[in-house]
């Protein structure tokens, strides 16, 4: 017997003006294995919902499609009306005929209307239910790493409940925030008396991650200890390794008393003993990574401090300004209106030393002539880059790293902490130079997707929605090798084959492995290739 | 085969050229009608046969559209997307259908005008080499 689908037009509140429906209603009806063809004005709203319920019970449709607006705003909610009518909601199809159809083209359009409509009646035919199910999940974290960012993300997963572990290389947690806490002004200490004091957090330190196997909701990693090796599981892992500087300087040239980094100068404006206070100080910045906003925040604080503290003369020799960040823009002017001098140069300056003195040469942009500085402390130039932890790691994960090494985002505008493969995510300096500001605003939002994923302890998923035919896969590793999430390993069936195991909670559902499969083994629901053909065939 | 309906079967990556179509249309960014849009979770879903059976079905012209360069939302989808539309084009030829009947487009969801230069290109195209 012939599926009887139904087919649900709405003009849309009578924002479809070029089609003619009675027409088209005349035209859809001819289909074959079309029952009913409802037109209405209001399928979105509460009473269109209720029409179409009552009518799908009345007709017994088995498929339905709805042409209206673009699926991208109601297919989901036209779904829970197939539900809530006793049809599984993933028997639906929608024709676009209003934002690709009647506002897309003037005059009439209803033939491309009928048209489309015949595209999704062909393709609902061919449509099978899917079945949610739910999949338990580990819900304790891994927070990789010992610094602002990691403590923090710890401190706020163990606030919405969720067990952390967090994992340091070094002996103790919250080395080297020195820079950042003179600059911010918070104090690490109280930070990890807090963790030490969480019951929900558990600290390893000097422990480094050597294996991660599995998946989402199931890692298990093998943690090597200064005592010997754990093997741990874990729902989710959040790298926070942070960054490392290095100093942008000539190879002659040495740090010393007159040649200084961010941090060593930090050290001595928090120094009340200090011998001679620098009369004259020149800072470097933005020639050798133009990409600095902690680097700019670092200078701008520094010598604004220095103006302050010690009110010596103060140069700051720079390529640009990028105050992007929050309050680097006031910072900015504050420190112009003090009385720090900023010299604009197009190329890095010279730096010579002579007999304990720095001399910094450079070429000004606006004067055009060259500017000789002699002064007592140069603060050099410093670039901020991942750490090797971030690389070892990324490795181990096989998660994907940037031009310049650090973790790269799945998407730099809609997902700005998640790695491509779910259940990895990465926070502050590991994903590039931030400010303090970007760095809480990344904290909470991993804490937010962990806790959406793993707080229920199990996640709702579509069954087999992707799907390995076992008689038909060779196992000739091809989906294994371009699924760019991860979420395909070879298992065992019964009889003794191997075969590719599609994981239903890494999968992102793209397809990539349906159309690469040689062996054309893998099914997609509602992506297959007879359902994508059938809507061709209807053109 | 069927006679050639000067239809344009245009695969949409949904994260982004679908949008990107949608957003046209809400603008009154108008297209010629002849464009068929069919909805794909990635542009590296669309298979060779997809493109070869469209053509069978009498389409003059087929566009793969995914996201941009290196902001595709799986990675790898718009590469292997571009990558299988070159060698259908050399299948294309050897049936002698112009090489240029096939292409691939990378737009952002925020591109509706990207989406109708792609569009009237290939009406542009199709016309020229005659339907």
């Amino acid at each position: 017997m012939e599926t009887k689908i139904g087919v649900f037009l709405c003009n849309c509140g009578e924002a479809i003006k070029n089609i003619d429906f009675d027409a088209a209603v005349k035209e859809i009806a001819k289909f074959p294995g079309v029952t009913c063809v409802n037109l209405s004005s209001d399928l979105c709203l509460e009473e269109g919902k209720k029409k179409m319920i009552s009518c799908i019970r009345e007709e017994n449709l088995e498929r339905v499609v709805v042409a209206a607006c673009s699926p991208e705003f109601h297919e989901h909610a036209f779904g829970e009306v197939l539900e809530k009518a006793g049809l599984n909601g993933r028997l639906l199809s929608m024709a676009n005929i209003r934002e690709q159809c009647s506002w897309a083209h003037d005059g009439d359009v209803t033939g491309k209307a009928v048209e489309l409509v015949k595209m999704a009646v062909n393709r609902v035919r061919l449509l099978q239910p899917m079945e949610m199910k739910e999949l338990p999940v580990n819900n304790e974290v891994l927070v990789v790493g010992g610094g602002f960012s990691a403590i923090n993300t710890a401190l706020q997963l163990s606030r919405v409940g969720l067990r952390t572990t967090l994992l340091e290389k070094e002996a103790a947690l919250g080395t080297g925030t020195e820079e950042l806490e003179s600059l911010c002004g918070f104090d690490t200490s109280s930070m990890v008396s807090a963790v030490e004091a969480d019951k929900n957090i558990k600290v390893l330190t000097s422990a480094r991650v050597m294996e991660v196997d599995g998946k989402i909701g199931d890692f298990s990693v093998r943690i090597r200890q200064e005592g010997g090796e754990i093997l741990r599981k874990y729902g989710a892992i959040v790298l926070a390794t942070g960054h490392q500087t290095e100093l942008a300087l000539d190879c002659e040239l040495k740090l010393g008393l007159s040649i200084v980094s961010q941090e060593e100068f930090c050290r001595m404006l928090g120094n009340p003993s200090l011998e001679t206070e620098p009369k004259t100080i020149g800072f470097i910045f933005d020639f050798c990574d133009e990409n600095s906003r902690f680097p700019t925040l670092a200078t701008l604080n520094n010598a604004l401090a220095a103006k302050r503290r010690w009110g010596s003369e103060v140069y700051v020799f720079y390529k640009s300004v990028k105050v992007d960040s929050e309050g680097a823009e006031i910072l900015y002017q504050e420190a112009r209106d003090c009385g720090v001098v900023f010299l604009k140069s197009e190329v890095p300056p010279r730096i010579d030393v002579d007999n304990g003195q720095v001399k910094i040469k450079a070429k000004d942009v606006f004067l055009g002539e060259d500017i000789i500085l002699v002064c007592d402390v140069l603060v050099a130039e410093e670039l901020h880059l991942p750490t090797e932890e971030t690389a070892n790691l990324s490795s181990l994960l096989n998660i994907r790293r940037d031009s310049r090494g650090f973790c790269q985002e799945e998407n730099v505008h809609l997902y700005p902490v998640a790695s491509e493969k779910k259940g990895i995510f990465f926070v502050g300096g590991c994903r590039g130079d931030l400010d303090l500001g970007r760095v809480l605003t990344d904290i909470s939002s991993v804490v937010m997707n962990v806790y959406e994923l793993l707080s229920s302890g199990k996640i709702l998923v579509e069954a087999e929605k992707v799907e390995a035919d076992p008689q038909k896969c060779v196992a000739c590793l091809t989906c294994i090798r371009v699924c760019p999430h991860g979420a395909i390993q070879l298992v065992r069936i019964n009889g003794g084959k191997e075969v590719a195991g599609i994981s239903d909670l890494a999968c992102y559902a793209c397809g990539i492995c349906a159309a690469i499969c040689p062996a054309k083994a893998i099914n997609f629901q509602s992506y297959r290739d007879e359902e994508i053909l059938a809507q061709i065939e209807a053109i | 085969m069927r006679i050639m309906n000067g239809h344009i079967v245009a695969f949409c990556c949904e994260h982004s050229a679908y949008p990107a179509a949608d957003s046209a249309g809400r603008l009154g960014l108008h297209y010629p009608e002849n464009v068929r849009v069919i909805r794909v979770p990635c542009a590296g879903r669309v298979d060779l046969i997809h493109i070869l059976k469209a053509f069978e079905n009498g389409a003059a012209a087929v566009l793969v559209m995914g996201c941009e360069d290196g902001a595709c939302h799986h990675i790898t989808g718009n590469t292997r997307a571009k990558e299988r539309v070159k060698y259908s084009e050399i299948l294309l030829k050897e049936v002698n259908i112009d090489g240029g009947r096939v292409r691939m487009f990378n737009l952002s969801p925020n591109a509706p005008h990207k989406f109708v230069r792609a569009v009237n290109e290939m009406t542009r195209i199709t016309k020229e080499s005659g339907r």
